[in-house]
């Protein structure tokens, strides 16, 4: 077999797997298949989206660059900069990307749908349904243009048309992961907790990895069940969102807030609330520190069990 | 040879000695900067880190930061500058927040790549007798110069 037929097989495998819900299975074939061609612009590509998936950013965003390098003008990799762009935050660019992958009449629908993403993150969200719409009419039943309807819809609060676009995804690929979640969330807003359980079970039943957003749709709808995993749940979300230096900046915020509070009030001579402000501190170390494992162990209990496609 | 992705930690003699970064982290808090931003250096080694060279390099800025921010506190007491009480109080605080910082940057830094190392089945050692030996030395440690300096440098946030 030749390198090129064996890359292309390589290709084809890895997406099988990351269908299966194995980024890590997917990530290694790949691997193996620039081990053959370290050269191959669509397996650089396929890799950043791959450790996109997998929420390896920085590794996505070199992969793509190179692949970037080697091939600008093809469709599929300005897509794959595209989405890594737009997890990177750098809409305007991701957006450029999107126009260029959008252009000629054999624009594949894909290149809509990215950039009715990047055009709603930019708070266009007239814009992103336009995009939207033009990838329905090349594909009516285009999957991931439903799903993105009915996101718009749903940020927009109009939960019924949001349901509608969510069912019609379903009805168009009934494992669609991605149309489950939103068709999830829209059952949770609408207080169907039993529901919204349901496309949890059947996503983490489709995707045994760990960073699936299943795991966090499934972790919602417990989060609305117990109060314990609630509050951790939401202060969790609270203090781990947006970049790193955000995450530091709260957390030391937080810190710096108890500390001069325990310092100010212990000069002023209030030494029981400088005391109570130190014992509030130590309590939410010791909560943090717990909560997590409590966590865990409910999620691991509340979790259905999940079995393998044999072929994967 | 199999491609080697961006974020995928190096082959490394030390793997063995690779612990989880909560442990470097937990360290800091019980024992001290002493124990634990060599410890983090170390381990970032140990597990063949791609960004081992800026974990190196943040622990060095640590410790160079930490005594430069120390030394302008002391010489602003010295000086009267800094009266007693709160102002004092508050300025060590703002040394031991960068410290904070310097140690949780350390511990996420280190995190995404102890995932990926443990995705490929690296060896993960415990730590706790390490962090109590820290701990039930860390009294000798602060003691062994008789300086504020010293102390401020190598102490941790408890």
């Amino acid at each position: 077999m030749s390198d090129a037929h064996q890359i292309s097989v390589l290709l084809a495998q890895a997406d099988v797997q990351r269908r299966l819900g194995n980024r890590g299975g997917g990530i290694d074939l790949l691997r193996r298949a620039l081990s053959l061609d370290p050269d191959h612009p669509r397996a650089h590509a396929a890799l950043a989206d791959h450790l996109l998936d997998a929420r390896r950013l920085p590794a996505a965003g070199i992969e793509v660059r190179i692949a970037l390098g080697l091939d600008g003008n093809d469709p599929y990799i300005l897509q794959v900069a595209a989405a890594v762009l737009i997890a990177e935050r750098k809409l305007d660019d991701a957006w450029a990307h999107c126009r260029i992958a959008m252009q000629g009449l054999a624009a594949p629908p894909d290149a809509f749908v990215l950039g009715a993403l990047a055009r709603q993150l930019l708070g266009d969200a007239a814009g992103a349904r336009e995009l939207v719409h033009e990838a329905l009419a090349r594909d009516a039943a285009h999957t991931g243009a439903l799903t993105r309807l009915a996101w718009l819809e749903f940020d927009a609060g109009l939960y019924e048309a949001a349901a509608r676009a969510a069912q019609a995804a379903l009805e168009a690929d009934p494992i669609d992961r991605d149309a489950h979640i939103i068709a999830g969330y829209i059952d949770l807003a609408r207080g169907d907790t039993a529901a919204a359980e349901q496309h949890a079970r059947f996503v983490l039943r489709h995707d045994a990895s760990d960073t699936g957003s299943g795991l966090t749709l499934w972790t919602a709808v417990q989060a609305r069940r117990s109060f314990v995993l609630g509050a951790w749940w939401r202060f969790n979300v609270w203090l781990t969102r947006g970049e790193l230096g955000r995450r530091i900046g709260r957390l030391m915020a937080l810190y710096l807030l108890a500390r001069v509070a325990m310092i100010v009030t212990d000069e002023l001579g209030l030494e029981r609330v400088s005391i109570t402000i130190a014992v509030a501190w130590i309590a939410l170390c010791a909560y943090t520190w717990i909560a997590p494992r409590v966590f865990q162990g409910m999620l691991k209990r509340s979790l259905p069990p999940v079995s393998l496609d044999p072929d994967f | 040879m199999t491609y080697q992705i961006a974020d995928q930690p190096h082959d490394s003699a030390l793997r063995e000695y690779t612990v989880a970064p909560s442990a470097p982290l937990f360290a800091y808090m019980l024992c001290g900067a002493w124990l634990a931003w060599p410890w983090f250096a170390f381990n970032a080694f140990a597990m063949g880190s791609p960004t081992r060279r800026k974990e190196l390099a943040v622990v060095a800025a640590g410790f160079v930061g930490t005594a430069v921010l120390a030394a302008i506190v002391i010489a602003l007491v010295d000086r009267g500058l800094l009266p007693e009480g709160a102002p004092i109080r508050l300025a060590v605080l703002a040394v031991t927040a960068y410290k904070v910082v310097v140690s949780y940057y350390l511990h996420q830094l280190q995190s995404t790549t102890f995932e990926i190392y443990r995705y490929y089945g690296g060896p993960v050692r415990r730590s706790r007798f390490i962090v109590l030996a820290g701990y039930l030395l860390r009294g000798a440690v602060l003691g062994l110069v008789d300086s504020d300096l010293w102390v401020i440098v190598v102490s941790g946030a408890l």
